[in-house]
């Protein structure tokens, strides 16, 4: 099996926070990497033949990747801005596609039967018609004006609000969203998904966040996001098949899944393919 | 054989195990089952799979006459047919949106399903009814050769102390239904499920072992 052009793309392979000399050993796309600090506090990622790999160390966590990276990795303005925190949320382990996993997060509707009364609840399912496009010059997918009612939105909500999304997929493996901000309206809190390719059927999630909340102790911010996401782990590891099927006629959207649908034509359009299912079986 | 391609009923699973208003996984050599009990009594049984996005069906949940699926919430009738999308309530599900599904039979407390066409109603069990059920890393070959004697045409398992209906999961996989005498006494039924027990534990030896290719 060939990775592809999915090998040049940077990937999330650790907090960087938790990081010491002796390294953390890891997979990234079925190749065994060791994730280490170095003599001067610097992170250091080597494959199993000794190569040290590119690094960057952005938004809490190692980046690295296998191949040649043609661009620098994504922005997030957001990381700079001051007053926010920034909450590494640690890794939870999948048994699904790394791509069904970001698939996943960018989905809306499910939130009344999955987070039933955090993020969604009946009968407030409907999803209102939202935009999706391709942005030619940053290459990235993004969804804007979404909406959705929230029983609660966040931990620092108090009661249900219709909360506002924005979705943009910064990277094969790596997406962002900007959501409604509870306690400082003009701003959007920023939760993002970093998944870390071990396998086409097997990933480990790290949610990371910039949020404006100075209330919320750390631990209940950190548990509030791993009890999403632990709710989302149970339909991931139960889809069939494991791979995300790219080519139409496996499975049918509706126009609730129009982000979804872009990520798919975003996948195929630059073969990013690794953790995807072409011939319809 | 009811583990074989040609057609016929297939014992998935006990009545007893199945309540109105519930889902449950179950399996036939032609693969998993979502098999599920409406609000009124009705059973039926669908392919595992929500068309829309993969998601097992048997993690769902039955509201009314409607098998629903945990990940967003799309109903499905008896036949297979979607009704419901909950993010277009609005929305009338297209035709072509359905689930494939099984003929269900239930009869003597046992829930069968019908594998191609076969013929008539699923085997009678001759007053005997079932007690519990047992899945076993053995195929059915290793569980005759477990109790020395052969399953009929219908599945049926009769030795000297135990009587088994079995019911073939998939290769190397079988579900076991133990049998009883229907006025069998308290002391009966547990002797028939330690025998089967027992009987299970050589079976899965003897797979391990292959000596019952």
């Amino acid at each position: 099996m060939t990775v592809g052009p999915m090998l040049d793309e940077w990937y999330p392979v650790g907090i960087f926070g938790q990081l010491d000399e002796a390294g953390r050993k890891t997979m990234l796309m079925d190749e065994p990497i060791v994730v280490a600090r170095d003599g001067n506090g610097d992170a250091k990622v080597t494959d199993s033949s000794g190569r040290i790999l590119p690094v960057r160390v952005r938004y809490g966590h190692v980046w690295t990747s296998l191949g040649e990276p043609k661009k620098e990795l994504f922005a997030i303005p957001e990381a700079d801005q001051p007053g926010r925190r920034f909450v590494d949320v640690g890794v939870v382990r999948v048994r699904c596609s790394p791509l069904r996993a970001v698939e996943n997060f960018l989905d809306i509707a499910h939130f009344p039967f999955v987070h039933t009364d955090i993020l969604g609840a009946e009968p407030h399912t409907e999803v209102q018609a939202y935009k999706v496009e391709i942005r030619e010059d940053v290459d990235e997918v993004w969804a804007t004006q979404v909406q959705f009612y929230q029983p609660q939105a966040a931990k620092s909500a108090s009661g249900g609000i219709t909360t506002q999304y924005m979705y943009r997929v910064a990277g094969p493996t790596s997406t962002v969203l900007y959501k409604t901000c509870p306690p400082r309206p003009s701003e959007w809190d920023v939760i993002t998904l970093f998944v870390q390719p071990l396998a086409e059927d097997l990933c480990d999630v790290w949610p990371w966040m910039a949020l404006f909340d100075d209330d919320t102790p750390m631990t209940d911010l950190i548990h509030f996001q791993q009890t999403i996401f632990l709710q989302d782990r149970s339909i991931l590891e139960n889809q069939v098949p494991r791979l995300l099927p790219l080519d139409p006629g496996m499975e049918m959207p509706t126009r609730a899944d129009l982000t979804s649908v872009a990520y798919r034509r975003w996948l195929k359009r630059h073969n990013y393919t690794y953790g995807a299912q072409l011939v319809a079986q | 054989m009811p583990s074989g391609t040609a057609s016929s009923w297939v014992p998935v699973a006990l009545s007893s195990d199945l309540p109105s208003g519930t889902v449950m996984p179950a399996r036939i050599p032609a693969g998993p089952l979502a098999l599920w009990r409406s609000q009124s009594g009705h059973v039926a049984a669908s392919a595992d799979r929500c068309p829309h996005r993969g998601m097992s069906l048997s993690h769902g949940f039955v509201r009314g006459e409607t098998l629903s699926c945990i990940y967003h919430g799309w109903s499905y009738g008896q036949a297979g047919n979607c009704l419901r999308i909950p993010a277009h309530p609005g929305l009338t599900p297209p035709e072509a949106i359905r689930t494939v599904t099984h003929p269900v039979a239930e009869a003597d407390g046992v829930i069968w399903i019908a594998v191609g066409e076969p013929a008539g109603t699923p085997p009678a069990l001759a007053g005997l009814v079932p007690l519990r059920s047992l899945a076993a890393f053995a195929g059915i070959a290793a569980i005759e050769a477990a109790a020395g004697t052969r399953a009929n045409a219908a599945g049926l398992l009769e030795a000297e102390d135990i009587r088994l209906l079995l019911s073939s999961a998939r290769e190397g996989e079988t579900l076991i239904h133990v049998l009883v005498e229907a006025d069998a006494s308290p002391a009966a039924r547990i002797a028939a499920a330690r025998a089967a027990e027992g009987l299970r534990r050589k079976a899965e030896d003897f797979q391990k072992k292959g000596a019952a290719r």
